[in-house]
């Protein structure tokens, strides 16, 4: 009883051991391809052009509409909180260390975890069942180059610009609130913001936008290329690989969390 | 064209001649099939685009002129799943075509097109892209040969 318990957690921890080495190492090689001039062919700029307009542009009204429903209120009550307490004077820290640093790449990354990286992972995994990546194979077509690389890096500029957009949208609805709460003019508001904001925080924001973007997109397709021929294997990769992007999200938050307190 | 007296050699001799003409393999065949969220006109200029590094536009124009030779140019927009067994085929080979310098296979036809009407399919199909491949080989069993009437590669029983 006490062994099978014992092999039971080192069966578990050599397999998370490495299936955590070989994303690590796939990413690596992702990494490294992405600064290959020769993988920007016309065929994989297609692709990314046509993810970039699935991605980001498709979603545009249902974000907006999203960061101004959540984004607005949120902002609000926030500044409302501010000035029941008697700390209207750390309301630029409040709103450049909450909504733009964390709310922000949060909630982006949540939508496009939600719609894009569940595509992905289907997506990959048809293929697979299909035998369309055989197709490629045997064409020359580098799927790496050719499937991989266009959604990744689509990913990357999707979370970047989408988090700067919801930010740009709260901090505008944040102009209104500090106008009818604290009678602060549009100047004194910007002057605020910018006095309030820390390159540090700002340099880790955009790291952590990357890493998003980059684990969000990444992980779906390791997971679509574990899908078996089977038409049953796609559900269970997409499952397994969306437990894998939540994972993923927690653990790139609470370590940009670490860095900006410690 | 090449014979087959059973399935086993034949798998075993296609993995070995896809394996040595890699680089300029045109593979018409079953378990190759035209990628399914691409239209035609993708699948096809897929191959020169990443190939060849060809402007989207102008791969586009060149697999169109394909199409025209085969009289297929409905087909462009189409999807694998709404196409026809024939319509299926012509891509394919188109497809295989488009490889530089290609060396065409093309695996038991019969499994892509399985209710063939015109036993001169293959030879009206074939015969329309012979100035395209460096060369061609039909892998297939005895018993279909009938169905390959006048076709334009010679024919070898093993």
């Amino acid at each position: 009883m006490m062994y099978a318990t014992i092999e039971r957690i080192g069966e578990t921890s050599i397999r998370t051991a490495r299936s955590f080495y070989e994303t690590l190492a796939f990413s690596s090689l992702v990494f490294f391809k992405m600064f290959d001039r020769t993988s920007y062919n016309s065929a994989m700029r297609m692709v990314l052009v046509n993810q970039i307009y699935f991605t980001s542009v498709q979603v545009l009204p249902l974000f907006i509409a999203v960061s101004i429903l959540f984004g607005s209120p949120m902002v609000g009550i926030t500044l409302q909180v501010l000035k029941h307490f008697g700390l209207a004077d750390r309301m630029g820290s409040v709103l450049m260390g909450f909504i733009v640093t964390e709310l922000s790449p949060f909630m982006t990354v949540l939508l496009i975890a939600l719609r894009s990286s569940s595509a992905i992972n289907a997506e990959i995994a048809v293929m697979k069942v299909n035998r369309e990546l055989k197709t490629l194979d045997v064409f020359g077509i580098d799927v790496l180059d050719y499937l991989f690389l266009p959604r990744i890096i689509n990913g990357i500029l999707s979370i970047v610009c989408l988090s700067s957009l919801f930010s740009i949208l709260a901090l505008a609805s944040g102009a209104l609130f500090s106008r009818f709460l604290f009678d602060l003019g549009i100047n004194e508001y910007t002057n605020l913001l910018f006095l309030s904001a820390d390159f540090s925080d700002l340099f880790i924001l955009l790291v952590k936008c990357i890493l998003l973007g980059f684990f969000i997109t990444l992980i779906p397709i390791r997971f679509g290329l574990r899908a078996t021929d089977e038409l049953t294997s796609i559900p269970v990769s997409v499952l397994n690989g969306m437990v894998k992007v939540f994972i993923a999200i927690v653990i790139i938050e609470v370590l940009s969390l670490l860095l900006r307190f410690l | 064209m090449k014979l087959f007296p059973r399935e086993e050699i034949l798998e075993r001799t296609l993995a070995v001649t896809s394996a040595e003409h890699r680089d300029r393999l045109g593979l018409v065949a079953m378990d190759v099939p035209l990628i399914s969220n691409l239209d035609i006109l993708g699948n096809l200029a897929l191959i020169k685009q990443f190939r060849e590094n060809l402007p989207k536009r102008e791969a586009e124009a060149l697999v169109l002129s394909y199409l025209q030779r085969f009289d297929m140019e409905r087909i462009a927009y189409r999807r694998n799943p709404n196409l026809s067994a024939e319509e299926r085929f012509c891509a394919m080979l188109i497809r295989a075509v488009l490889v530089p310098e290609a060396f065409v296979v093309i695996d038991r036809p019969l499994k892509i097109v399985p209710d063939l009407q015109e036993n001169r399919f293959f030879h009206d199909m074939l015969t329309k892209v012979e100035d395209l491949w460096s060369s061609c080989v039909i892998f297939d069993y005895p018993w279909n040969r009938e169905r390959y009437e006048d076709i334009p590669v010679d024919i070898d029983e093993l």
